[in-house]
């Protein structure tokens, strides 16, 4: 049984008071109206710690009523232990829905994946950020960093691709991949798309869906709103190019279209063959059970 | 020479002291009212012991010395006269090498250059065409006996005798209209200084004002239009060289 | 004749503490102190005009604290004058006075139109990353965005100051003190600025070093015809690179002329020293 069942309240479990909500609503709302902009907020704490999801469940349980649907996701699955505890919590404290399908949900909650399946106008996705800093790498210095983003100084996080090209003959940035939001020529700010890999990235680039990035540790709320370009940082000579593993196919669903990921190989004996799954395990199982 | 040519060069009244700030503010006398004149074509050579301010004079003229009173006029090539004393400091470093050149004894420190590059560098700074310039470089060298195999490495490897040649051959190049000349062959054996006065010769009659301190009578004799004797800061006499040379001769 | 000034100083002045006519008056070369006593003032720099044309290297020689950090701080737009002008003419011909700039232009300004090669290379250069990487910083700050393009220039310019190529994709930090001034020339003149700021580029380095260095920017002062500012307090820097030169000394000029005049007829008692010094 859910705590909401036995609350009469709409918003029964008092995770996050009316404050807290309302700081956060208008710090949303700052991020989607500049686009990229890291707006600070006064991180509440949360009954999850700190770096496990709390700024994107603070995002969520500020947004989030009675007639929303809420999925969540951990690595790209609904039932990682982290997805399960998150769920229940928003689900209790907002008297949302939940369920596992994209196409029903209003919010989904991310860490790590943005849905194989395309997302529609009106949804949301809160994605779970451990670092918001794209320039993090390159510059530690707060007001340095200040400074940075307030020029659009990106040149040290150029050479940081530079160099990585130039020791490692590719880009071998994984998350977090920096992006310029409002495209090459009319962007502004350099966000970090952490914590999705690059795959996921192009998904981002006039998304029909609002994308909300919330840091609970750093503090910080950014957005990409629908229709917004999102270009990653490429050299124009250079193409942008996400993961992929030729030959690599889904062991259960037999995709080789969708983000997989190695599954440890098991302790039985034999020849040590990588094995693949979808990281999307709610896709990859309605692609089964359509499947003969 | 039937109608004498304008003077390239006028300096009179030049005074230059020193004033030694650490030695007691201990004043010291170079020049004491020296009046010059320089034409077109002349080849001036300045004489008298050492110390009588053959070298401050020339010095002063090229403002490597702050004259202390006096006007030292140069005559420009487009007809024009300018005060070097009053000139500011980037116009008189702008005239330098195009209007005026000084051929000290020692190659300024350029121990990257080619021999070569430093005399088409010279010709090309004073206005002329890269490739022309090229060709010019080459007969200088040439003429001054400098060895082929030596056109093309740092001039920091070069000898004393072989830099001076150098020296003289960039700053003679595409000559300015005066050149002021410090002692230009004094590292050289005779057959190189043969060479390099037949080369200075040749200045004077292209139309050159040429005012010179060589040590030896000999040079004088062979270069000097007029000779100009100085003796502790002042001008005591002058002549042709074979009137007045002899006297020098004497005296010494 | 009008020289085209790239960089034109005025009447500048920088004064750290209370500023007042008995502050200026009483400081200075005669009174022996750039600091004055009574209100703990210190007049760095006062009345400093300087002209540095296109293709030609002004020198500024002194000892510590005689200035010469302070003007070039002025220039660069670290530092605010407390009076005065510093106009900067940049290539396309317009003028801009460098003093009155926010930072954000500031800066921009040090990416497109002057560059410094500082005396200790960790102030210019990021020792973490390539060679190739450093001069890249320079190149994608002012917009380049092709790899391709950006590793044909790198190369280009590390080799004009004679990085070996084969080291352009080594860390800085493994480099020479001599390699490192050469990288930080590279990034210098990678955007072509109009001005360059060379301060103490070759103290520090042994003899032989700082003499192929000395060697390597005099030609390409020579070669690029730049505007450039040599600070030094070594005269035979300042004799092998410029044609003029200004002395400071307790926060003021106390002598200018042509580099050679300088150095055989000095006139300031302080310049004279300083000669005196050099050759002993």
């Amino acid at each position: 049984m859910s705590v909401s069942a036995i609350l009469p309240d709409a918003r029964p479990a008092n995770v996050m008071d009316d404050g807290a909500t309302r700081e956060i609503r208008r710090a949303v709302l700052t991020a989607i109206a500049v686009p990229g902009y890291q707006v600070p907020f006064g991180s509440r704490e949360m009954p999850v710690a700190r770096g496990w999801g709390s700024g994107g469940l603070q995002i969520t349980l500020a947004m989030a009523g009675p007639d929303d649907v809420v999925k969540v996701i951990d690595q790209g699955d609904d039932e990682g232990v982290n997805a399960v505890n998150l769920r229940r919590l928003i689900v209790a404290a907002t008297g949302a829905d939940e369920t596992t399908v994209p196409a029903e949900a209003t919010i989904i909650q991310t860490r790590h994946r943005i849905p194989e399946d395309p997302m529609h106008n009106g949804q949301v996705l809160v994605l779970q950020v451990p670092e918001p800093e794209p320039l993090r790498g390159v510059e530690r210095d707060t007001r340095e960093l200040e400074r940075m983003h307030a020029e659009a100084d990106y040149a040290r996080l150029w050479v940081s691709l530079y160099e990585d090209r130039v020791r490692n003959g590719v880009i071998t940035q994984t998350t977090g991949y920096p992006c310029m939001v409002g495209g090459r020529d009319g962007g502004r700010y350099v966000i970090s798309t952490t914590p999705i890999p690059r795959w996921d990235v192009p998904r981002l680039h006039r998304s029909a869906f609002l994308s909300l990035f919330g840091a609970g540790r750093a503090k910080r709320i950014y957005a990409v709103p629908p229709d917004t370009d999102v270009e990653p940082l490429t050299f124009t000579d250079v193409p942008f190019e996400v993961e992929t593993t030729p030959g690599a196919a889904c062991e259960r669903c037999g995709s080789s279209e969708s983000y997989l990921v190695s599954i440890p190989a098991s302790d039985a004996a034999g020849p040590a063959v990588e094995r693949w799954v979808c990281s999307d395990t709610d896709w990859c199982r309605r692609r089964s059970e359509s499947q003969p | 020479m039937n109608t004498p040519a304008p003077p390239v060069l006028t300096v009179s009244g030049l005074e230059k002291h020193f004033v030694l700030h650490n030695v007691d503010g201990r004043r010291v006398e170079a020049l004491r009212g020296v009046d010059l004149v320089v034409r077109a074509g002349e080849h001036v050579a300045l004489a008298g012991s050492s110390g009588a301010g053959k070298s401050s004079l020339l010095k002063c003229i090229h403002r490597t010395y702050i004259p202390s009173a006096g006007s030292v006029i140069l005559r420009r090539s487009d007809g024009t006269e300018v005060e070097l004393l009053d000139l500011p400091d980037h116009e008189m470093a702008a005239l330098r090498g195009r209007e005026l050149g000084y051929v000290s004894q020692f190659l300024r420190a350029q121990p990257r250059r080619t021999p070569l590059e430093i005399v088409v560098r010279a010709a090309v700074q004073r206005g002329m065409d890269k490739a022309i310039a090229d060709e010019v470089a080459a007969d200088a060298l040439t003429r001054l006996r400098l060895d082929r195999g030596l056109w093309d490495v740092h001039a920091s490897v070069l000898s004393g005798g072989e830099r001076q040649r150098v020296n003289l051959a960039a700053g003679t190049v595409s000559p300015p209209r005066l050149l002021l000349l410090d002692e230009p062959v004094s590292a050289l054996d005779p057959a190189n200084r043969d060479a390099a006065l037949e080369l200075i010769a040749g200045l004077t009659s292209g139309g050159v004002a040429v005012l010179s301190v060589f040590h030896d009578l000999d040079a004088m004799e062979r270069l000097a239009t007029r000779v100009v004797v100085m003796a502790d800061g002042r001008v005591v006499g002058e002549g042709a060289p074979s009137v007045v040379l002899p006297d020098l001769e004497v005296a010494r | 004749m009008t020289a085209e000034w790239v960089l034109s100083v005025r009447g500048l002045g920088k004064v750290f503490g209370p500023v007042s006519d008995e502050v200026i008056a009483g400081t200075g070369p005669e009174h022996g102190s750039a600091k004055y006593g009574p209100t703990g003032s210190v007049v760095a720099a006062w009345g400093v005009n300087l002209d540095v044309a296109a293709g030609e290297a002004l020198g500024v020689i002194g000892e510590s604290g005689s200035g010469k950090s302070t003007v070039m701080r002025c220039v660069v737009g670290d530092l605010e004058p407390t009076v005065g002008s510093v106009v900067l003419r940049r290539s396309d011909g317009s003028t801009v006075d460098i003093a009155a700039l926010d930072p954000a232009a500031r800066r921009a300004l040090r990416i497109h139109d002057m560059a410094i090669v500082h005396q200790n290379p960790v102030d210019g250069l990021d020792l973490r990353i390539t060679a190739g990487g450093n001069v890249a910083d320079r190149l994608t700050a002012a917009g380049w965005r092709s790899f391709g393009e950006i590793r044909t220039r790198a190369a280009e310019l590390l080799d004009r100051t004679e990085v070996p190529l084969v080291r352009m994709d080594d860390l800085v930090r493994d480099f020479s003190g001599g390699m490192r001034q050469r990288v930080q020339l590279a990034k210098a003149l990678a955007n072509n600025p109009s001005l360059v700021l060379l301060d103490e580029p070759t103290t520090g380095l042994d003899a032989s070093v700082a003499a192929g260095v000395l060697d390597l920017i005099r030609s390409l002062l020579d070669d690029l015809g730049i505007a450039a500012i040599v600070v030094s307090h070594d005269f035979s820097v300042i004799e092998m690179l410029t044609t003029r030169c200004v002395v400071m000394h307790h926060g003021r000029v106390v002598e200018s002329g042509l580099t050679d005049q300088l150095f055989e007829d000095p006139h300031h008692p302080y310049s004279q020293r300083l000669v005196s010094a050099a050759r002993a």
